[in-house]
């Protein structure tokens, strides 16, 4: 009875988070006077229009390639500098740790408009502008904070034995982290390393000012589909469908530590 | 004297290795993040225009008292502040619950785990006009469903009733699964014998979830409320899309307010003083929060 | 690594716009008795040599600025989606590489502030939304010496008289000196659904009082009769309600001062909410072009008040039921005064820091030559010539009802009181607060006196009057 009801939640909820990308789905296989037809057709003649379109459209293959390289490369490099600070947060008593964890945390506090021209200016200077490294740079620092923090909780939830002992047998600081520390941690990695990619991803407003020709990441290029005075509902959802299946391949590929069960024996 | 230079040379070690760690996030982000907020403070003490670019003098915290004395300054708060308040709640108990759910169930987990995550994947662009579709009056899908139901039919986004309260619902739809997900990577790394001792006991699923799960993911949910709280008090694309900070300036938060003034009517000054606000508002409430919850320091370090 | 061309266009779009249209063009130009002596289509490279005659009549050293490059920037716009195609021909004719970047209109109203803030030295030519903004801020080069330079521009061959007045005069800048061109010219125009006005038996109304009846009677049901744009913002309400309050013989700014407080604004407004509140769909409050435009493709909504550019899409079988059987009115009056549409010419300019001003000068005069209009014109584009609206290609492309409404429109329109409020540099903050108490009144929040003294007031104090 427990698990019928249980059951009954979970699929609902499956269902509210799965509509409105059910609605998309359909969307793209309408035209555009029947996307907006109404009553709202749920059953209709579809076409393959729009995603041929996308298809050959290069651009929505630039888009794609833009975002899974910045993405790509703001997820691993975020962890790779990320990950040692939260160990060392999380598991050392010195001066100013304290405040240090909080000014990390209040590098996301400031509403992105204020930071905008500045930005702008600075990678100006710095010739960065309209480079995947640079954007890589940008989404690194706006996520930092999530890192850092998110890791420090997981860390601070390992008990502390096993690196003990290890530090008991001889080895230095660097060789317990790597070979310890972070192996245990992986279901934290794994969730903070789907966050960020997820955010980077789908990032708009530093992409956008950011990035230009170059650089033109999913939803920036999307954006373009937004026209004058009208909405190309075809591309819009025949993109963004498509869209959907790298990133969700990637976060499959990062949720296996997630699986409950694979660390606890370790903790024995 | 062999102990003492040992221990000396152990502190040296011990200091190199945080050091090292920290460096490199430290670089990245003063590099990154002290220059636009310098500036954006010192302009924010000035009256500068993009439309008088020569012409920018210091006013000091002429643009503050400004705001202060500001109607719209404080409605927008407000907004802010209810958008927030209720959006983070629900989503918190949500991504809670279901996370547990999810973490008890042993049938279809990939498969429901992936639908989860879905509203974090979708391109956010596309899926906020997809809700302005759905929540057309006359055209959208929900009203069809009204409907269908014997229900009226909402204005949805234009009514000064429910416009707040679909945005909230479109935000919710959205972030849930960031809480879910930080839940669930929480749930994984909590050890099972609290569980499986109590289960033995014959305690209720209830009774297990209130006084075992929950205290234990205590951190993480406190983490992630954090995290969600400040990201919401920036939200910004949603309302921007559905429903430009109507009906009237119902659903008006601080920062389409901020970026009215500084992309709209080109007052940077002005749109400086408003976000430097927004921080030091996001500063206090989150000092208290981690002080309260003893969150700030680690409740445990390694004893070297 | 090498800039990409970019277009947003969906390639596929942009070869129906070639192909649905060569034959157009060509007649067009064969009727304004400029011949194409094979009939080839336009784009055939054999033609190149017979177009580049059209061009080379005029006294302009066209291949001066030869191998270099420049940055148009725009948003999606029929202006950018008429241009582009014929961005090859400039490029034979000039030696001049142009590189396109289009952005849907939010986000280019964004980003463009951001990068000409910054001192950007491109764009090099830009579609400029807010004229007051870009001249106040310095981001626009004065036109006036390039029209004088004999090297660059020929003033005859170019024929400024064959240009709508509203268009000409619309570039002088308080100094009297001209920062942009005009590019297009749209007018408000009526939209009704002729099958729904005759199964009612209603003509299409002409002013205040038989636009709300005739609403009335049209709606039905969850069918709507009339929709316009409400929505909370300086973009939504503003164009459509301003022009109700031109045509009850209000003005919006008058000498620097806001006026919506007159008793003539006042009831303008208070027309406008109430047309929408009794004959307007459900949540109409919302309403920007999409929803708007969309209802009355969809037949849910029996008339509209909006751009004459709105006609391309409503023409459009493929994406519009009402195609077909639309007819096109002039403005509605207020009680006993004289309609006065609200009209807009968008205009492009020159980046002040552009590092090819001379490039960027041959760019938009050619951009808006008669030859290159007249071929615009056929693909559609409300140009700012009237030599290309009477054209043949023009109106079978937009419709010849509709050209004839809009024309009138732009015609009765009243290009200084419109100017006086959306080229003032603070036009952003007396359209947004003119823009939301129109959304208060439509949704009944406040009454139309309420609101409009209260944005008045907080106008006022904005802008220092």
């Amino acid at each position: 009875m427990k698990v019928f009801f249980r059951r009954l939640a979970l699929y609902i909820f499956a269902l509210w988070s799965f509509f409105p990308l059910y609605w998309l789905l359909n969307t793209s296989f309408k035209t555009s006077k029947d996307a907006l037809a109404r009553p709202p057709t749920f059953i209709f003649k579809p076409i393959m229009k729009n995603y041929m379109e996308v298809i050959k459209n290069n651009e929505v293959w630039g888009y794609f390639l833009d975002s899974l390289i910045v993405a790509l490369g703001t997820t691993c490099f975020g962890l790779l500098i990320g990950v040692p600070a939260a160990y060392v947060l999380a598991r050392f008593k010195f001066k100013g740790s304290a405040d240090f964890g909080f000014w990390i945390l209040s590098t996301r506090m400031t509403p992105p408009i204020a930071m905008l021209i500045p930005f702008f200016i600075m990678y100006l200077k710095l010739g960065i502008l309209d480079t995947h490294i640079g954007l890589i740079i940008a989404h690194v620092g706006l996520n930092l904070s999530i890192i850092v923090w998110l890791m420090r909780g997981f860390y601070e939830e390992i008990p502390m034995e096993i690196e003990e002992a290890s530090y008991v047998d001889g080895s230095s600081f660097f060789q317990t982290f790597y070979k310890i520390a972070v192996p245990l941690s992986m279901p934290g990695i794994s969730a903070v390393g789907i966050i960020t990619f997820l955010f980077s991803w789908n990032e708009f407003l530093f992409a956008l000012v950011l990035g230009d020709s170059v650089v033109r990441t999913s939803p920036v290029g999307l954006y373009g589909f937004v026209g004058y005075q009208k909405i190309y509902w075809g591309q819009l959802s025949a993109s963004a469908s498509l869209l959907l299946i790298p990133v969700l391949f990637f976060v499959f590929l990062f949720q296996k530590p997630l699986i409950k069960g694979l660390t606890l024996g370790s903790y024995k | 004297m062999q102990g003492f230079f040992f221990m000396n040379q152990f502190r040296k070690e011990r200091n190199k290795f945080i050091i090292l760690m920290l460096m490199p996030a430290t670089i990245l982000l003063v590099g990154l993040t002290l220059f636009p907020f310098i500036v954006s403070l010192i302009l924010s003490f000035t009256d500068y225009s993009l439309l008088r670019p020569g012409q920018t003098k210091f006013i000091f915290l002429d643009n503050y008292i400004e705001l202060m004395k500001t109607d719209e300054f404080w409605i927008a708060l407000r907004v802010t502040v209810v958008f927030t308040a209720f959006a983070v709640f629900i989503q918190v108990v949500l991504g809670v619950v279901f996370a547990t759910l999810l973490h008890n169930e042993n049938t279809n987990v990939s498969l429901l785990r992936t639908l989860y995550l879905l509203p974090l994947a979708i391109t956010p662009i596309a899926a906020t006009f997809t809700f302005r579709l759905m929540f057309n009056p006359s055209l959208g899908v929900l009203n069809y469903f009204m409907k269908l139901l014997g229900l009226e039919p909402q204005a949805w986004l234009a009514s000064p009733n429910t416009a707040l309260f679909s945005l909230i619902i479109v935000d919710t739809w959205q972030w849930t699964p960031f809480i879910l997900l930080i839940c669930l990577g929480g749930l994984a790394s909590l050890p099972s014998e609290p569980f499986e001792a109590a289960k033995v006991d014959g305690a209720s699923s209830w009774q297990i979830f209130t006084k075992i799960t929950v205290p234990m993911l205590y951190p993480f949910i406190g983490l992630a409320l954090l995290f969600r709280s400040i990201d919401a008090f920036k939200t910004f694309d949603i309302i921007y899309v559905l429903t430009s900070g109507g009906p009237g300036i119902l659903t008006r938060t601080l920062n389409l307010y901020a970026f009215k003034h500084g992309i709209e009517y080109l007052s940077m000054g002005y749109a400086g003083s408003i976000a430097i606000v927004m921080l030091i508002i996001t500063i206090v409430v989150a000092q208290i929060f981690l002080r309260k919850n003893k969150l700030l320091l680690p409740k445990d370090t390694l004893k070297r | 690594m090498k800039k990409k061309y970019i277009s947003n266009l969906p390639p596929i779009k942009q070869l129906n716009l070639t192909r649905r249209h060569f034959v157009k063009a060509t007649s067009a130009l064969a009727g304004a008795g400029i011949l194409s002596s094979y009939g080839l289509p336009l784009y055939a490279a054999s033609n190149v040599d017979e177009m580049m005659k059209m061009y080379e009549g005029a006294n302009i050293d066209w291949q001066s600025q030869k191998g270099s490059s420049i940055v148009l920037s725009g948003l999606e716009h029929p202006w950018m989606s008429s241009i582009e195609p014929l961005l090859p021909h400039f490029k034979k004719l000039t030696g001049i590489d142009v590189q396109v970047q289009k952005q849907s209109e939010s986000e280019y109203v964004a980003e463009v502030p951001v990068k000409l803030g910054a001192g950007n030295p491109t764009p090099d030519v830009y579609m400029v939304w807010s004229y007051g903004q870009a001249a106040n801020a310095g981001w626009l080069e004065s036109l006036d010496q390039h029209f004088d330079n004999p090297n660059l521009f020929d003033k005859s061959w170019y024929d400024l008289d064959d240009i709508f007045s509203s268009a000409r005069s619309f570039p002088i800048w308080n100094d009297g000196e001209s920062y942009v061109m005009s590019i297009t010219a749209e007018a408000q125009t009526m939209f009704a659904n002729q099958n729904m006005l005759d199964a009612v038996g209603e003509s299409v109304p002409t002013t205040f009082d038989e636009l709300l009846s005739t609403g009335k009677k049209l709606k039905s049901g969850d069918v709507a009769g009339v929709a316009m744009r409400s929505k909370a913002d300086g973009t939504a309400g503003s164009w459509p309600g301003g022009g109700f309050v031109f045509s009850n013989g209000g003005v919006i700014i008058q000498d620097g001062k806001c006026m919506l407080d007159s008793p003539e604004a006042i009831e303008a407004i208070h027309y406008y909410g109430t047309i929408l509140k009794e004959a307007g769909p459900l949540g109409v409050g919302n309403y920007h072009w999409y929803e708007c435009l969309n209802d009355y493709m969809q037949e849910v909504c029996g008339i509209g008040m909006d751009s004459s550019n709105f006609a391309t899409d409503i023409e459009n079988p493929e994406k519009s039921n009402a195609a077909g059987h639309t007819t096109y009115g002039a403005m509605v009056s207020g009680p006993g005064k004289q309609a006065k549409p609200n009209m807009w010419h968008w205009m492009a300019g020159i980046n002040s820091k552009s590092q090819q001003k001379a490039a960027a000068f041959l760019f938009l005069t050619w951009a808006n030559s008669k030859p290159t209009c007249l071929m615009s014109s056929a693909l559609g584009l409300a140009t700012t010539r009237t030599s290309a609206w009477e054209s043949d290609g023009f109106k079978s492309a937009f419709g010849k009802q509709a050209a004839t409404a809009a024309l009138t429109n732009l015609q009765n329109a009243d290009g200084k009181i419109m100017k006086d409020c959306w080229f003032h540099p603070q036009s952003g903050e007396i359209l947004t607060p003119f823009g939301i108490a129109i959304n208060e009144v439509v949704t009944g929040t406040k009454s139309a006196e309420k609101a409009m003294t209260e944005a008045t007031a907080k106008i006022n104090k904005a802008i220092g009057a």
